[in-house]
């Protein structure tokens, strides 16, 4: 592994980037200059017009939008005192914070998620969702989308976040399963399915774009183009505004294809009908992203899983058909 | 008559656990009824709005602004609210970038700054620990490693290279250090005095050399050791060098040696080693049975008998006798541990009443949860299961409040066990917030507790054993005591 190196007058450390999501290298291609936006203990971000980076640590894992840094002898960002706000030139395969740190990006691999697996039968899928309610109701957080599924359990009076996440919930799986079986969808008819979800609940991401974004994981990983298209063009027409603008950045790159590496690796546990790993893959993505993305996923899975018409894909050929995304 | 306010923050962007920390501190501040913190999008207002806390300013935030938004019983609960959540907004977005004070880069660097300084406390992911570990051995510095999750190869190997350099390497996942009366990670405000502690628990330690500290007494050093070093493939290798120290310092008289049972070849080892000691020793291998002690050490079943033998006085235990309630709701016992080795522990004095028990992380002679059907349970919230991405318990009290919600409303449950860990590192106020927890609730089932602390500690132990009495938990002298009131309590 290759270290970080001081230059100069001893000041500058310089981090090689080791890995690339093809979104974060289109970013780097894209801007000269960026700005620091936030700032956190393994990971920062950056701004260049509506378009985000995130350089992180190994441990944040992989994603599209995420470089991963080879921090090995500087492992807290804050000792670098990065702070949101700082400017941040690109150039010469190069990425300069503030004149402090830089990180390089002359020799890194470009990181795409593997292939789907292919799925269990229908029945094994049913009991997966089960499963997925179950854990999300005993080991989700209060916060989120989990709780929907707990207060459900022990009748518990709904927070206004659950009483109105589960109306949007509700809708949004009324029209996938209508989408499923029809192969045919209004416009107007899935952006009024969405747009309640967009921009809902609480994080840095809200749940209701972490919702979306597990949907939409779990659609291509089954395979159900039809519907993966629909939902993915609802989102990319939905109007500005309606979330952050990391979250919306985030949630049109899903719509595109690009997921980061934990919710692939618990949608292809879902899929082969291993909910405990799913969790494990996602517990320790934010507060409650990791549990609302799982939901999402466990929402869609339920209305596959019902729907006759939704075949799933039964050989490699048919669900190695899109991955990666477009570029 | 109720006030709201909110509060906006432009374009600002908080990691998700800190939006949640900052949530729930603010809810909980007196007089808030209703608080959150989300970003501004159309759908958030809504819920602001459906929950009564929706207010002009927090109405025209934008997407990318933060809102802050309460209702309080009164304008001045409402203004003092407002300011406590500015201030804990501030907080995260100065730590770490304060010019003012030092931020070292590097071991090296922050030598330079210190060069007197013979100990590196590394915590940073494990699976860095080992170099920096080793960085820190190359400067000739003593290590002790916070982290956990260091694979065990690396902590083999880097015992081994410590034990060449003639340095320690306390840990990986060392909690818990006195040394010369310096507090490390989580620690409580002990006397100096003649008692050496070695432990491969952090909460064991620290319940011991409070136990010995409250009973008068004082430790010369704590040297922790890390859960696995009594393991076969470590071989015990920081214990003996901790032998070895407290051998030839002349403060210490006395050493407490506490751990999980060790593998049988290493029990020999220590036990062959404590018995060539000059010294006295309390051997509390918590769960182990027939252990042939050497004739300078004694053999103590819990971490009181630890501190009681060490002390070589009986620590007296109040209340003796659990209240007088009636039939109690129901006849199981739930422990909620933020301390593993507390844990650990009632598990041990429930087996040794001969009651079935059962937990997620079994002593000797407990079950696994998965055959908790009709056991008393005994949970360790500071377990990986409850941890991975959240808060240690005895840094977030929270993480047990749906656990103790659920033995509260459990028909089954008589008792409630829990412990709250004082020192260093640990929350401010647990006892508050248990006690903000279990307002208004049913005396019913009854909670006992432990206090394990002092009261130079910063929570200072009087005064939260006082906020947990006025929220009508039962507070007993030790764990182990605790745990014995809970057999009394169900009649065993």
């Amino acid at each position: 592994m290759r270290s970080p190196r001081r230059r100069g007058c001893g000041r500058t450390i310089t981090i090689p980037i080791l890995r690339s999501g093809i979104l974060a290298r289109k970013f780097c291609r894209a801007g000269a200059c960026a700005e620091v936006v936030a700032v956190f203990e393994r990971s920062l971000y950056l701004r260049c017009a509506d378009m985000f980076l995130c350089i992180g640590t190994p441990s944040i894992g992989n994603g599209p939008i995420t470089m991963i840094g080879d921090f090995a002898s500087a492992s807290e960002l804050s000792e670098f005192g990065l702070r949101p706000g700082l400017s941040v030139s690109i150039a010469d395969r190069c990425l300069t914070i503030a004149g402090s740190a830089q990180f390089s990006f002359d020799q890194y691999e470009v990181w795409r998620p593997s292939r789907w697996c292919v799925p269990r039968s229908h029945r094994e899928l049913r009991s997966v969702c089960d499963a997925i309610v179950r854990l999300a109701a005993v080991e989700g957080p209060e916060e989120g989308l989990a709780q929907i599924y707990r207060l459900r359990e022990r009748g518990t009076d709904p927070t206004p976040l659950a009483r109105i996440a589960r109306a949007h919930i509700a809708r949004f799986e009324s029209w996938l399963s209508d989408a499923l079986e029809t192969h045919h969808t209004e416009p107007t008819t899935s952006r009024d399915a969405i747009e309640g979800l967009i921009g809902l609940g609480p994080g840095l991401t809200p749940s209701g774009d972490d919702f979306l974004v597990g949907a939409l994981a779990l659609l291509d990983a089954l395979a159900q183009r039809k519907a993966h298209a629909a939902l993915a063009h609802a989102i990319a027409t939905a109007p500005r505004g309606l979330t952050s603008p990391l979250s919306d950045y985030l949630l049109r790159a899903a719509a595109s294809g690009h997921v980061g590496e934990p919710l692939c690796r618990a949608v292809s546990a879902v899929i082969s009908g291993m909910a405990d790993a799913a969790v494990a893959s996602l517990r320790e993505i934010g507060h409650s992203s990791g549990w609302d993305m799982l939901v999402g996923v466990g929402s869609a899975l339920k209305v596959v899983a019902a729907a006759r018409r939704a075949a799933l894909p039964v050989d490699e050929a048919r669900c190695t058909a899109r991955r990666g995304g477009a570029e | 008559m109720s006030a709201i306010r909110n509060a906006v923050r432009r374009s600002t962007y908080l990691d998700s656990i800190v939006l949640m920390r900052i949530s729930r501190q603010v809810a909980a501040l007196p007089g808030v009824e209703e608080a959150g913190l989300v970003i501004g999008t159309p759908a958030n207002k809504e819920i602001l709005r459906e929950a009564r806390i929706l207010g002009r300013e927090g109405d025209k935030a934008e997407p990318g602004d933060l809102i802050l938004a309460l209702r309080a019983k009164d304008g001045v609960a409402a203004e003092a609210a407002l300011a406590e959540a500015k201030r804990l907004l501030d907080q995260p977005a100065v730590s770490g970038t304060s010019s003012s004070q030092y931020a070292c880069r590097s071991i090296r660097g922050a030598i330079q700054h210190m060069p007197d300084a013979n100990l590196a406390l590394i915590s940073v992911p494990g699976h860095f620990a080992a170099a920096e570990a080793r960085k820190a051995l190359a400067l000739a510095l003593h290590v002790m490693i916070f982290s956990d999750n260091v694979p065990i190869d690396d902590e083999v190997a880097l015992k081994r290279e410590a034990r060449a350099l003639r340095r320690f390497v306390m840990g990986p996942d060392c909690g818990t250090a006195i040394i010369g009366g310096m507090p490390l990670g989580f620690a409580n405000v002990v006397p100096l005095g003649a008692i050496g502690i070695i432990g491969a628990s952090g909460t064991g330690i620290q319940e011991v050399s409070c136990l010995i500290a409250r009973a008068g007494g004082g430790i010369s050093h704590a040297i922790g050791t890390g859960g696995r070093d009594l393991t076969a493939e470590v071989g015990a290798t920081t214990t003996l060098m901790a032998i070895d120290a407290l051998d030839a310092d002349a403060t210490t008289k006395h050493v407490v040696l506490i751990s999980k049972p060790p593998a049988a070849s290493v029990t020999k080892l220590v036990l062959e080693r404590v018995a060539r000691s000059p010294k006295s020793f309390t051997i509390c291998f918590l769960g182990a049975a027939d252990l042939a002690m050497p004739a300078n050490a004694r053999c103590a079943l819990t971490l009181k008998a630890a501190a009681e033998l060490a002390m070589g006085a009986a620590i007296t235990s109040e209340p003796a006798q659990p209240p007088v309630l009636g039939s109690l709701p129901g006849r199981l016992v739930r422990g909620l541990f933020a301390g593993g080795t507390l844990c650990a522990e009632a598990q041990i004095v429930f087996t040794q009443a001969g009651l079935p028990v059962a937990s997620n992380v079994p002593a000797p002679g407990a079950s696994p949860v998965t055959d908790a059907r009709g056991c008393h349970l005994m949970i360790d919230l500071g377990a990986d299961e409850f941890t991975r991405g959240r808060p240690h318990p005895m840094i977030e009290p929270a993480v047990r409040d749906r656990s103790l919600a659920e033995a509260l409303a459990d028909a089954d449950v008589g008792v409630i066990l829990l412990d709250i860990v004082l020192g260093y590192g640990a929350h401010a106020d647990p006892a508050g917030h248990l006690a903000s927890v279990l307002v208004g609730r049913d005396r019913r089932p009854l909670i006992l507790a432990c206090v394990t602390g002092t009261d130079r500690d910063p929570q200072s132990r009087t005064a939260q054993v006082r906020k947990l009495t006025e929220a009508g938990v039962m507070v007993a002298q030790s764990n182990a005591d605790a745990a014995t009131l809970a057999l009394k309590a169900i009649g065993s």
